[in-house]
């Protein structure tokens, strides 16, 4: 590039020199033509040369259809480059086709010195060859070898209105599949001028024109630094490699780009890559493990499956992988993630304000996104483990375009299982699986498809009669289009489906097959436009359809005594309308506004029971019972939740930010374990269970020290929530067709501040976090039967005030890394038996409270060495060696307590699940 | 849940040749909190009403504290009271009263520490009586056996809501009976009388063959219900109850000769209801999958100096119905073999009454008789006797010998 814009100077001097005037008219007519044939055309029809380098049409997409008889040269060649990157130069019979660049034909008006022109802002007028020349001198003298060739940004265009600042625009791409790298910050250093590239690896940065540094900054990506000469709006590209230095530190992010610039509190993202070095249970790296270290993150037990964020129940966390929900985000009672670590690109987790483009649950959102294939070379990425194993293939299916990714993962559980002595576990089986696949297919500069298939599977028994099994299955499609510079679109299909089944089999006659079922259909239509550089307006449509079969009861025997339930299927359409302005008043001031409209319709058919007023909704009080037909709207619910974050710099380094958010969620899991166990049952709002509404505020304050190495934030939050389901005492939930008659809607109340410090480099790196959180519930009624604990807030089974984690990582070497992952937790509330009492003929328990009493607190202490392969860039394959011991303190954290009436007695059990200290050793190889 | 969160444990264990333990956790009822318990069910029958009031225990101990000496009473908004004394387990009003329709009872209870109680104020549910109870064979969830129903109905629809007791009340016929009956007798170490040529002779145990006194052939067994039994009819269009009470596998022995039930039906109110519902179902395991949700439930009374001091039990003032059946096995199964009897083995054994080997089983058969553990079936009146399970000969080893006032043959 250098050597031909210099060869092109030469000769536009030498054509000053040599300039003759000769006939500058043609006549050419093209059909369908791109530049290249328009030159070769223009060539046939006079005596004009071009000059140009080849390459620089090969992305060209002109196409000109049009007559010209006699009309000057200079005419046509505006036409011809019209559009373009392109410049001309006219020297006699020769045309010099220039990239960029425009070559003058006199010199600048000041070269002897004559005062400088200035444009409408006061601005000295760029002088760009003086500039360029320049620069050539500095480059070869700078050592330096990022700064390698000047980018030409844009076209010139000579007598320009000149602009004070021009959008450089472009994707950032990297790592091992070269694929578009999100949140690198993209800035010219010493001044104002930042970005941020989006998912895809977009970004748009406004430059002051004339000669610039650009450079990228990331944590896990090394820097680029490029000089680019800026004569208009133009793209820069750009690729980066892999940070090596930093391949042992944890790197989670609130990013620091984002937490930076974003208004909205309450945001993590933690990036799959980052977090391989953390210690955890059976060496398997596990994202959604770490997310439990952040504050605010919780979850009811060790091996629960479900989490709790911020006081919000277990159902009140959307799981978004590629877009399409995950029902159950687990396997194996949530001892493992579901999500295969190699091909998980990173989750973002939105506990604070979420984003007006999300909805329909009330806590947070886990937007998972998985990672898209390298489009040019293969590749590949696996880990060996004590329990299970992990492989992640990429492959371009056409190279430059698309790729794509097949990961897998499998236990070899079942096949330990089989080995063993021990009939009763012989017969045992725990084996779980999960499959993706993700496919992306760039159509051209502005479309691209891409499209997920997931399927995950478990299979258990915990008894020698009974197997269950459950499963998630998912398929997205995205395409995305950009219609212009300033508006982008995407148009997203998804379907999900959740099921679960238990096949039990004993001796007896009353074998059966219980089967529960849920399927949703979603269609979203999310559109961005860059208004301008304040405004940024994200809208957006979505419909899903939801299709709940809430259970069958299948007996197995002809002699059973069983008798057959198939509860009536569920059916509901949720819809959603949002517009959400990113509002820049001022450098420091952001103000994020979002509205979101959703709405939703409990369809038949369907038969419900409408109950007596002002009376306990109970089998005893119905007093009639209402038929609707197939797609009949039985009830509809709708409401606004409005999303507001405001972010404010107080200095460069502290700012404060506040948000009010309002959540609807139509769908409750029904659950009345303390813990979210696979078979609970999902259940749509309908004529008699209404939607659940959220309502949280948040502020948060956030500071850098030592130039954002060390990042402290504290976030509080206070939350209400209506409508919150519980259930009444005694409560049954299974193959329930009245299961109404058994809920209680109650309000929530939760708040909560939450501690982090972070240091993301140097030889020591981790974060502390601590939470003091309060989750309470308030279930009131005027009557007895819909009271709890006398109608007063009591405290809900995951609330668990005191929360500290700390993961600490020491660098020894560059290959030895140690690491430790530490938490503590107040026990979770549990309700006892208290007594005894004779009522009737009969005997009868006594219950506390609920939630009166709490169970020993949890302590753990996890520890990890990572042993890194050499640095060699190139070589065959990259690996590592990760050993860790979980639980190295030995302690027996009760993972449950339970009650056992022994000869009359109640003895109180405890079970701990891992109360010795396991090592477990695992091999991660990339190649 | 929690058995197979064990489960779940266990397996873990040995899958990942990890550990696990389960361990019994020391949990003390430090915090253990008396609460009273009051059973109060007032009818419109003309009777010494009865209220129970006792105290909640702690898990390890084995029956129910008594609530003594407290003042119990029942008002009426006409400023009548009910006084009631202690009797024993109980508290039963000095004098027979009945409730009246459309009056508002109350009851009252200040204990002996002083503390005051009262229920919310209950009205006489509607007077709906049975119609009548029927026995009939019928097949239940693929079991043969005697369906017993109630029928009611109650024309104005405002009854809705029933409890049911029962008390069953059978003849017994031991199979086996004799009317001879073994006991063991002792007869003292002899000593020798050199004068009348007679040696010492040792401590003896022989054993006595005698006609039996008292009546061990045909007993009567009364047993009340225990579970809670509840129907409503809020959802059918008519208050009419036809409700199987009580049903009994036709292997029952219980019905093998005449068998009776008295059946009690109480109309409830919703409140009284659903707390007896919620009783219930909190007794009542639950799935493996789901279990209860555990939890205090108030029922209608409260302290009067601390309203939030936690109280159990309902005071209803209910209308009650009774109404009794007869049947005999014959009349319902004509023609077909009995059930299988309480003690299913009746199989004679023969001893022979003797000391040494086999055949020889002298010494088990003393101690049999000793323990009561058979009884004599028949014997050749010498030293062969064959012997029965004690059920089997002897009805009033389970059941009681006395005809119940009301037996109607």
């Amino acid at each position: 590039m250098k050597k031909i814009t210099l060869i092109l100077f030469l000769i536009a001097f030498q054509q000053i020199i040599y300039s003759q005037v000769i006939s500058d008219k043609i006549s050419v007519d093209f059909k369908n033509a791109n530049i290249k044939t328009a030159i070769q055309d223009i060539e046939k029809v006079s005596y004009y040369k071009f000059y140009f380098d080849e390459k620089w049409f090969d992305n060209d997409s002109t196409s000109i259809t049009k007559q010209y008889k006699e009309v000057k040269i200079g005419e046509v060649l505006e036409d011809v480059f019209q559009n373009t990157s392109f410049n001309f130069y006219i020297s006699e019979n020769k045309v010099i086709v220039t990239n960029n660049s425009v070559i003058y034909s006199q010199l600048a008006d000041d070269y002897f010195g004559i005062p400088l022109e200035r444009d409408e802002n006061g601005q000295i007028t760029p002088i760009f060859y003086q500039q360029y020349d320049s620069i050539k001198k500095t480059n070869s003298r700078n050592p330096n070898k990022n700064i390698r060739d000047l980018v030409l940004i844009g076209k010139e265009v000579k007598n320009q209105k000149k602009k004070s600042t021009y959008t450089l625009s472009g994707f950032i791409k990297g790592g091992k599949n070269n694929s578009g790298l999100a949140n690198i910050v993209v800035k010219i250093p010493n001044s104002e001028f930042s970005a941020v590239t989006d998912k895809k690896g977009f970004y748009s940065l406004q430059v002051p024109g004339g000669l610039n540094v650009v450079e990228t900054e990331s944590f896990s990506y090394n820097k680029v630094t490029k000089n680019i000469m800026v004569y208009n709006d133009g793209s820069l590209n750009l690729s980066l490699t892999d940070n090596i230095n930093q391949l042992d530190e944890v790197l989670i992010k609130t990013n620091k780009s984002k937490s930076a610039k974003s208004a909205i509190t309450g945001v993590t993202t933690i990036d799959s890559e980052g977090i391989k070095n953390v210690p955890l249970v059976l060496g398997e790296r596990d994202i959604l493990k770490v997310a439990l270290t952040m504050p605010g993150i919780k979850t009811a037990g060790e091996g629960s499956a479900g989490f709790n964020v911020r006081g919000g129940k277990e159902d009140q966390n959307l799981f978004l992988l590629d877009h399409a929900t995950l029902y159950n985000p687990s396997h194996f009672f949530g001892f493992f993630t579901a999500l295969n670590p190699y091909t998980t690109k990173k989750v973002d987790i939105y506990k604070g304000s979420i984003p007006a483009e999300f909805g329909g649950r009330l806590s947070s959102v886990f937007d998972i996104s998985s990672k898209s294939g390298n489009v040019n070379e293969f590749q590949g990425e696996g880990g060996i483990g004590p329990v299970t194993s992990n492989l992640m293939v990429s492959t371009p299916i056409v190279k430059g375009k698309s790729s794509l990714v097949a990961g897998g993962r499998a236990t070899y559980s079942d096949y330990i299982l089989k080995s063993l002595d021990d009939e009763n576990l012989k017969n045992s089986q725990a084996s779980f699986y999960d499959l993706i696949l993700k496919y992306n297919h760039k159509i051209n500069a502005s479309n691209d498809i891409e499209s997920t298939l997931y399927y995950s599977h478990d299979k258990f028994s915990v008894s020698s009669d009974s197997l269950y099994k459950y499963s998630n299955r998912l398929a997205t499609l995205k395409w995305n289009h950009t219609f212009n510079e300033k508006n982008k679109g995407s148009l997203i299909v998804t379907n999900s489906e959740y099921k679960f089944n238990i096949d039990y089999e004993s001796e007896g006659v009353n074998n059966f097959d219980f089967g529960y079922k849920i399927n949703e259909t979603q269609a979203m239509i999310k559109m961005n436009y860059l208004y301008n550089e304040k405004h940024k307006f994200s809208y957006g449509i979505s419909t899903k359809l939801y299709s709940v079969d809430p259970g069958y009861l299948n007996p197995k025997n002809p002699e059973t005594t069983l008798v057959p339930v198939d509860v009536e299927t569920e059916k509901g359409l949720e819809s959603a309308a949002y517009i959400g302005d990113n509002f820049k008043i001022s450098d420091k001031f952001l103000l994020d506004f979002g509205l979101r409209y959703s709405t939703f319709a409990a369809l038949g058919k369907s038969t419900q029971r409408i109950y007596e007023e002002n009376q306990p909704i109970s089998d005893a009080t119905v007093i009639d019972t209402k038929t609707y037909g197939n797609n009949e709207v039985i009830k509809r619910y709708g409401g606004l939740e409005p999303r507001v974050a405001a972010r404010y710099f107080i200095t460069d380094d502290f700012s404060v930010r506040a948000s009010y958010d309002k959540t609807y969620q139509y769908i409750h899991l029904l659950s009345n374990n303390t813990t979210q166990s696979p078979t609970d049952i999902w259940k749509l709002s309908d004529l008699n269970v209404k939607p659940e509404s959220a309502q949280q505020v948040s502020l948060g304050l956030y500071k850098n020290l030592k130039g954002g190495d060390i990042e402290f934030s504290v976030e509080g939050y206070y939350k209400r929530s209506k409508n919150i389901l519980d259930y009444k005492v005694g409560a049954e939930l299974l193959l329930n067709e009245n299961i109404e008659t058994e809920l209680l809607q109650g309000e929530g109340k939760a708040y909560g501040v939450e501690f982090l410090v972070k240091k993301q480099v140097g030889k020591l790196n981790g974060w502390l976090g601590y939470t003091y959180s309060r989750s309470l519930i308030k279930l009131d009624s005027q009557f007895n039967e819909e009271k709890v604990n006398n109608g007063k807030y009591f405290p809900s089974n995951f609330d668990k005030p005191h929360d500290f984690s700390a993961v600490l990582n020491y660098k020894i070497t560059k290959r030895y890394s140690f690491s430790s992952n530490f938490t503590y937790q107040t026990g979770r509330p549990i309700t006892y038996p208290i007594g005894r009492y004779d009522y009737g003929n009969a005997q009868y328990t006594v219950y506390s409270d609920r939630n009166k009493f709490r169970i020993p607190d949890y302590l753990r202490l996890d520890i990890g060495l990572n042993i890194e392969g050499n640095h060699k860039i190139k070589k065959l394959a990259h690996s590592f060696w990760n050993i860790s011991v979980y639980n190295v303190l030995g302690r027996n954290n009760p993972y449950s307590v339970f009650f056992v009436t022994d000869k009359g007695q109640i003895k109180a059990y405890k079970t701990s699940i891992f109360s010795i200290p396991i090592p477990s050793i695992t091999y991660n190889f990339k190649f | 849940m929690t058995k197979y969160l064990y489960k779940i444990s266990l397996l873990l264990i040995l899958t990942f040749a990890t550990s696990s333990c389960t361990e019994q956790y020391v949990f003390q009822n430090t915090d253990f909190e008396s609460a009273l318990v009051v059973e109060g069910t007032i009818t419109n029958e003309l009777k010494n009403q009865v209220i129970r009031v006792s105290q909640v225990y702690q898990l390890e101990e084995t029956g129910p504290r008594l609530e003594k000496g407290a003042n119990v009473f029942i008002s009426d908004d006409k400023g009548n009271e009910y006084q009631f004394e202690e009797k024993d387990t109980i508290y039963s009003s000095i004098t027979p009263f009945k409730a009246e329709p459309g009056r508002k009872y109350q009851l009252k209870i200040r204990t002996s520490a002083g503390k005051n109680y009262t229920s919310d104020e209950q009205v006489l549910t509607t007077e709906t009586k049975i119609d009548n109870v029927t026995a009939t064979v019928e097949n239940v969830n693929g079991q043969r056996g005697v369906q017993i129903n109630v029928n009611s109905f109650d024309p104005a629809n405002t009854s809705k809501y029933y409890r049911y007791e029962y008390a069953e009340t059978y003849k017994i016929i031991a199979p086996r009976w004799y009317f001879q009956e073994t006991n063991t007798v002792t007869i003292p170490a002899q000593p020798g009388n050199p004068i009348e040529g007679t040696p010492p002779s040792p401590q003896q145990e022989v054993i006595l063959v005698t006609p039996r006194t008292k009546e061990t052939r045909v007993c009567f067994s009364t047993k009340k219900s225990d579970a809670i039994i509840l129907n409503n009819t809020s959802g059918l269009s008519e208050d009419r109850v036809h409700f199987p009470v009580r049903f009994i596998s036709d292997q029952n022995y219980i019905i093998s000769h005449r068998y009776s039930i008295l059946v009690k039906q109480y109309v409830q109110n919703l409140a009284a209801y659903t707390f007896y519902k919620t009783l219930r179902d909190l007794s009542t395991s639950g799935g493996v999958l789901s279990p209860k949700q555990p939890g205090f439930f108030y029922g209608n009374i409260k302290s009067v100096e601390n309203p939030e001091e936690k109280v159990i039990g309902f005071f209803e003032v209910s209308s009650v119905s009774t109404e009794r059946i007869y049947f005999n096995y014959a009349d319902l199964f004509p023609k077909e073999a009995l059930p299988p009897y309480y003690e299913s083995d009746c199989e004679p054994e023969e001893f022979k009454d003797c000391i040494g080997d086999l055949p020889c089983k002298g010494s088990i058969l003393r101690s049999f008789i000793r323990t009561k553990a058979r009884v004599l079936f028949s014997w050749n009146y010498d030293d062969l006797y064959f012997m029965v399970k004690t059920p089997c000969g002897d009805c009033t080893s389970f059941s009681s010998n006395i005809v119940p006032p009301f037996w109607v043959d």
